[in-house]
């Protein structure tokens, strides 16, 4: 052989090894890949999650890691497009080879990593995405939800208005899937429980519409006893900073998911309409356990901010992943699943399971009232009732009939 | 379809209160749209977006002054002045000398600054939206028939026929308005009389720019502060110029008073379907008169 022709040889060979010298690197850690939007006004909710994410898991790490190997997490942003987060999906899976996927809040993105993963046979889990479908009538063995959705949003409210003295309701809301499924859920599920309430009409605005008064206007006129207000993520604070300057909360009770959660006050500051009723998975003050004083201190200390439920979704993910792993034995993704079937991690709200038959969390809720405290420049939710997790999830009936197994 | 006639008087007069201060914002956008449409003959789509810097710029000046009440009258002042400036510079820098061109191509010039201010917004202030706190004499609302009535919204309704007065004044009563006026109708002749044409369309742009500002700086404290308002509204003034009689700011009143009006309406009446009512009535004035109600430019 030519001398040239044997340098050739022996590089080439040289390169190859430290290619697969690399890998085995590669396959020293644990990757998580985090596909979410991270710019915009939904990084508010995202970057909690994330930041959760990061303490725990280098408190894993500082541990030993999982069968000695180092969890790793990558993130990508997805801007809150689809076409976007799924370039991202398939990159992270491609060419960073994580061995998880995370996110996003997004859950038409959600629905399309879910059924990517299933296709790429790798476990998804997916945070803050509320869509019903994810654990419904598009689940399947690869995807999990490390959150609330919008069936268990709805049951849980109806729960808690059925046991109030409210008979004639007006529902009102964000005119898109969420907005509509929220509703759905909250009013069917009240019906159930308390078969004499009337829905006496409904009114529908668009995402991100800038003036409520004629809609708050014309409810006032009907005079309902309760309104159902089915807003998303957007129009949450606008509509409260509304009704705080008609007055709304004074004239009429109304209900609004997330209206207690701190994202949702803490930009409203003191001018946050009081009297508002809010289911939220998440407080900082309650329950007031040791777990919970305990998650917050450490997450203050770490961050400078309170922590909001995007938290509560990026801790137990992380502590769901390191038990998995623990409990199956080895980095295997069969066994991995397995394992996280009907596992139950310790959280700031107590002890929370991976349901099984669905692989949807069973997360508490908790249903208050916007009150204002002495001393305090956000306003808190008070007179809390907790709704059990089993009084929240969408029965297995359900799933079945979704799912149309 | 649930429709709610049992309503009572007072109801309807308060929605009926609530859609003319909408209009009063609507119409001063659409106003200043339709002038340069009438007078300049340039659609322009960039005025939504000039709209948005608008309210954008209020936010920060009066962020400035802690967002107190002299914030606010602060940035209602100089904000629409910045917006003005903006056009100038367009007018100035690009639109001077493509008078000549086609209209079509002037559609696409101005399409294209809507992208680059789009970008532009979301490079000085972020993507987030911004809440501007409502000045402290216009919080709250007054009791009116026994419904509240938002204290800002009975300020706007005021202001809607100061800017209708003012309007009317500036084009049949000053000099600039009336040589605006001829010079939609004929700019030759215009030019020929001796009358610098360029400086006359330089003024109605900023005019109409500023006014623009103006509609901007006082959406700020009702809503949310974002990147889809340029959007939002270009499609409701440019269908309010077009129901009005393009170029006629008489017409952008009548538009925007129709529009206004039947959303709120319509919101009391079929409240499921209350986005889609300022549209049929669209549809509806375009099939019985396609050239708009009023008499247009063209």
């Amino acid at each position: 052989m030519k001398s040239s022709l044997k340098l050739f040889c022996l590089a080439a060979l040289i390169g190859c090894s430290l290619l697969t010298a690399s890998n085995a690197f590669a396959a020293e850690t644990i990757k998580v890949g985090i596909v979410d939007t991270y710019s915009g006004p939904a990084s508010t909710y995202t970057n909690d999650v994330r930041d959760a994410f990061a303490l725990e898991v280098n408190k894993i790490n500082a541990a030993g890691g999982i069968f000695g190997q180092q969890v790793e997490f990558v993130t990508r942003d997805s801007k809150f497009k689809v076409d976007l987060g799924m370039s991202a999906a398939k990159e992270l899976v491609m060419r960073e080879e994580v061995d998880i996927l995370m996110g996003t809040i997004n859950s038409a993105l959600a629905l399309a990593i879910s059924d990517f993963a299933k296709q790429e046979k790798l476990p998804f889990l997916a945070t803050f995405a509320k869509s019903a479908k994810i654990t419904g009538e598009k689940g399947h063995r690869y995807v999990f939800s490390m959150n609330e959705n919008t069936t268990m949003i709805g049951k849980a409210a109806a729960t808690g208005l059925a046991k109030l003295p409210y008979t004639t309701y007006w529902i009102a809301g964000d005119d898109y899937e969420y907005g509509h499924a929220v509703a759905d859920g909250v009013w069917e599920n009240l019906k159930k429980l308390k078969p004499e309430v009337r829905l006496l009409g409904q009114s529908w605005w668009k995402v991100g519409e800038p003036d409520f008064t004629p809609y708050i206007t014309a409810m006032l006129a009907e005079e309902p006893d309760a309104v159902i207000i089915a807003t998303g993520g957007r129009d949450c604070v606008p509509f409260l900073k509304a009704a705080q300057t008609t007055g709304f909360n004074k004239l009429v009770p109304f209900y609004m998911h997330t209206a207690t959660e701190i994202s949702t006050l803490k930009p409203l500051g003191l001018t946050a309409p009081e009297g508002v009723i809010g289911t939220a998975n998440y407080h900082s003050y309650y329950p007031d356990t040791a777990e919970n004083r305990a998650f917050v201190a450490e997450f203050e200390k770490a961050y400078d901010r309170t922590p909001a439920v995007g938290a509560l979704y990026g801790y137990i993910t992380a502590q769901f992943i390191s038990k998995a792993y623990a409990k199956a034995g080895e980095v295997d993704t069969e066994k991995f699943i397995d394992a996280l079937e009907g596992l139950s991690v310790d959280s700031p709200v107590g002890t929370v399971t991976m349901r099984a038959e669905d692989h949807q969390i069973m997360l508490p809720m908790f249903m208050g009232v916007t009150t204002k405290v002495e001393g305090q420049q956000v306003l808190v939710a008070s007179d809390i009732v907790t709704i059990s997790a089993e009084d929240a999830m969408p029965s297995l009936e359900e799933i079945r009939k979704a799912r149309q197994l | 379809m649930e429709l709610h006639t049992g309503l009572s008087f007072s109801v309807l007069c308060i929605q009926i209160l609530v859609g003319l201060s909408k209009a009063t914002i609507l119409f001063i956008v659409a106003s200043g749209l339709t002038l340069i449409l009438g007078v300049l003959r340039i659609p322009n789509l960039a005025h939504g977006s000039l709209y948005m810097i608008g309210a954008f710029t209020t936010y920060s000046i009066a962020t400035v002054f802690s967002q107190s009440s002299l914030g606010f009258w602060m940035a209602l002042l100089l904000a629409p002045l910045l917006v003005a400036l903006i056009g100038l510079i367009m007018e100035q820098g690009l639109f001077r000398f493509l008078y000549k061109r086609d209209h079509l191509m002037m559609l696409l010039f101005t399409f294209s600054f809507t992208l680059v201010f789009g970008d532009l917004v979301k490079l000085v202030w972020g993507s987030d939206y911004r809440s501007l706190a409502v000045p402290e004499i216009f919080q709250g609302s007054l009791s009116l028939l026994g419904m509240p009535f938002p204290r800002y919204n009975l300020f706007l309704l005021l202001l809607g026929p100061v800017f209708a007065a003012g309007l009317w004044f500036l084009t049949n009563r000053t000099l600039l308005g009336k040589v605006s006026r001829a010079a939609a109708v004929d700019r030759e002749m215009v030019g020929a009389v001796g009358i610098n044409v360029n400086r006359i369309y330089a003024a109605v742009f900023v005019l109409g720019c500023y006014l623009a500002g103006i509609g901007g700086a006082l959406v700020a404290p009702t809503q949310n502060i974002s990147q889809g308002m340029d959007h939002s509204i270009i499609i409701e003034i440019f269908l309010i110029v077009i129901i009005g009689g393009l170029g006629n700011v008489w017409g952008a009143l009548l538009g925007a008073v129709i529009f206004g009006l039947t959303d709120a309406i319509g919101i009391l009446v079929a409240p499921q379907f209350g986005i889609i009512f300022p549209y049929l009535a669209v549809i509806t004035v375009l099939i019985f008169r396609p050239k708009g109600l009023l008499k247009s430019i063209w």
